[in-house]
């Protein structure tokens, strides 16, 4: 269901559609999320990005008025300079993993529990609190970095 | 956390404290040149906390944050790399932007970025850390938002540092996957109780490696390296070319050393191709350049690849001499840009080399600054270039690494011969400019200062060279 409706983003010629299998494929990731137990990951998976973004994406798509027609020509070569460098490295990876046997005792969940929001809370305050605390200068450095930019000339 | 800990981390607090007094100081609408002088009062107390918390070492933050003598080294060349930069920025943007406040609230962060770097030992430390450096940097790329070569700049390094971003991620996934873990030591216990190479780490340590090779400009991932140099304001790309560079070299080699990666003939073998090509195509894409800045980016990449070389035995000595080389190598690059900031005009960078020709008839001073610097660069006697280049030179035969040492010689007299027709132009017939005017003396006599006082050191590092390396010995046996 995601890799079926990744695609069709990438396929659908209209960008509004694109958005809309966007949307199913972040509902997917987040029923994934939720299955694994992980249940703060899927629901905040689903207000940030199925929300939040995806109108931000709307408005832009909107605004800027994109059709098919006025979509510039692509050069042909590029495309395929592309193809093939994804494909490349699409056959690295597969051939550097396929042996690789993913051993069963990699991740040991001590109880079902790790995905709710206490026990993250929990490890988030106490283990992980430094760079919580410079996550957070990370954002602000992003705003002061985006007011800068977009500051109106004068 | 014990107040030994916050005690230890005070220079790292003080850092993301000096942007929001920087931010506050805006708030009041104070000016330039209150903050200019506050960020230099407050990167002098970063140092002082610094030489305090170095009685305290090492201390641990587990898992996250490993503050060692080691640390204490990087964290110390970055500050010192930002107090320079911070100091040409002041008759850079002065002339240039109607407000140029907020830039040293983004280099103060950028900064903090490159310092969480150096102290991490931890994949999540690791990856804000870097987040913090590169996002602080997108914006002061395109700082001057004006001039379309900035715009260029920034959305270049935007779209490549986010590329290199998801790699590093997958990287890291892919050995949390194999191993269970984030933490550095961790997973080196790990490694060495599993059997055999596991295929999975390898791939994720390869990931994670073209990250890295771009943050570091090294070859295949050297695209943006000439137009980022360019197109950023110079005090911006001196920055890029030390601080941020300094804080990855950091981390690589704690990773590097923790994980004994020396130990897996596979990475060691990436490690030379990255360094051998860096090498051969810095220096040969140097040779046809016509514009400064964009030389001295190529000159940087094969500097880089230099440096590798030192890097690859991953032992004591070899660290070392990575600390060294870094020292003297921003020192002289830190000094090339102070002088294209001075001669840097309000329209636009002096970068073309036409624009040097015969400066030392009208600025002897400043020609014999750059002069020196460049000789740096190239590695000429009696100064801290040479005497660094001889050091990884040194490590690299000790390991019987032939090749890479081999092709270190070769590709440095190619590199001689781009310095050299600098060099000559400097000296060449003067065209005649009209003078600029000074705006503010005071800060143009701290610059030219700040130049003299730096070329003093390199030439101090190339010829006593003991007193810092015992400094740089002890404080690496502090771990």
């Amino acid at each position: 269901m995601a890799l079926g409706s990744a695609l069709m983003v990438i396929i659908s010629r209209n960008p509004v559609h694109s958005v809309l299998w966007l949307i199913v494929t972040f509902f997917a990731i987040s029923g994934h999320y939720i299955m694994m137990n992980a249940q703060f990951l899927g629901i905040v998976n689903l207000i940030v990005y199925a929300g939040a973004i995806m109108v931000l994406f709307l408005f832009v798509i909107m605004l800027m008025n994109l059709n098919a027609e006025t979509e510039p020509k692509k050069n042909k070569w590029l495309k395929m300079a592309g193809i093939i460098a994804g494909g490349c490295l699409l056959l690295v990876l597969v051939a550097a993993l396929k042996d690789a046997e993913v051993k069963s005792s990699t991740v040991q969940l001590v109880d079902g529990e790790i995905g709710l929001i206490k026990q993250l809370g929990h490890v988030l305050f106490t283990e992980y609190v430094v760079p919580f605390e410079v996550s957070s200068v990370l954002f602000l450095s992003a705003m002061v970095g985006t007011v800068v930019i977009g500051k109106k000339g004068d | 956390m014990n107040g030994l800990q916050f005690e230890a981390l005070l220079p790292y607090t003080l850092l993301a404290a000096a942007s929001l007094v920087v931010i506050l100081l805006i708030a009041f609408r104070l000016s330039h040149t209150v903050i200019q002088i506050t960020g230099f009062i407050l990167m002098c107390a970063v140092m002082v906390a610094l030489l305090q918390a170095s009685a305290l070492l090492p201390v641990a933050i587990y898992p996250i944050f490993q503050i060692d003598g080691f640390a204490l080294l990087f964290t110390g060349l970055l500050v010192l790399c930002v107090m320079v930069v911070g100091l040409f920025s002041f008759i850079y943007f002065e002339e240039r932007e109607e407000n140029p406040k907020e830039y040293y609230i983004l280099l103060f962060l950028g900064t903090l970025g490159a310092a969480v770097l150096s102290i991490s030992s931890h994949f999540i430390s690791l990856f804000i850390g870097l987040e913090l450096l590169s996002v602080s940097l997108y914006a002061l790329i395109a700082y001057l938002r004006n001039r379309n070569n900035a715009v260029e700049a920034g959305i270049k390094y935007l779209v490549l540092a986010a590329i290199s971003s998801a790699f590093l991620l997958f990287g890291m996934a892919m050995i949390y996957m194999e191993t269970g873990s984030m933490e550095f030591a961790t997973i080196a216990k790990k490694l060495q109780t599993s059997n055999g190479h596991s295929i999975l780490f390898i791939t994720g340590t390869g990931m994670m490696v073209v990250a890295i090779g771009f943050k570091l400009a090294l070859a295949p991932f050297h695209l943006w390296a000439a137009d980022v140099y360019e197109g950023a304001p110079t005090p911006v790309t001196a920055f890029i070319a030390t601080a941020s560079k300094i804080g990855v070299f950091a981390v690589l080699l704690r990773f590097f050393q923790t994980i004994g990666l020396s130990n897996y003939p596979m990475v060691i073998t990436v490690f030379l191709v990255l360094a051998v090509a860096s090498m051969i195509i810095g220096n040969l894409l140097a040779l046809r350049q016509q514009n400064l800045k964009r030389l001295l980016a190529y000159s940087s990449i094969a500097h880089f690849g230099y440096l590798l070389v030192a890097f690859l035995p991953g032992n004591a000595a070899g660290v070392q001499v990575a600390v060294f080389y870094l020292l003297s190598y921003s020192i002289t690059l830190l000094i090339a840009f102070g002088v294209i900031t001075l001669l840097s005009s309000r329209e636009q960078d002096t970068g073309d080399l036409a624009l040097f020709r015969g400066l030392f008839w009208k600025k002897p001073v400043t020609a014999a600054v750059l002069t020196l610097a460049l000789l740096s660069l190239a590695g000429i006697p009696l100064t801290g270039g040479f005497l660094a280049k001889f050091f990884v030179l040194a490590t690299g035969a000790q390991q019987q690494l032939w090749f890479p040492v081999t092709v270190l010689v070769i590709t440095s007299v190619i590199g001689l011969y781009y310095y050299l027709r600098v060099i000559s132009t400097l000296f060449g017939e003067a065209v005649p400019t009209p003078v600029k005017k000074t705006l503010h003396p005071f800060f143009y006599l701290t610059t030219y200062t700040s130049l003299i006082v730096m070329v003093v050191l390199l030439c101090w590092l190339g010829t006593f060279p003991n007193d810092v390396i015992e400094y740089i010995n002890r404080q690496l046996l502090i771990r």
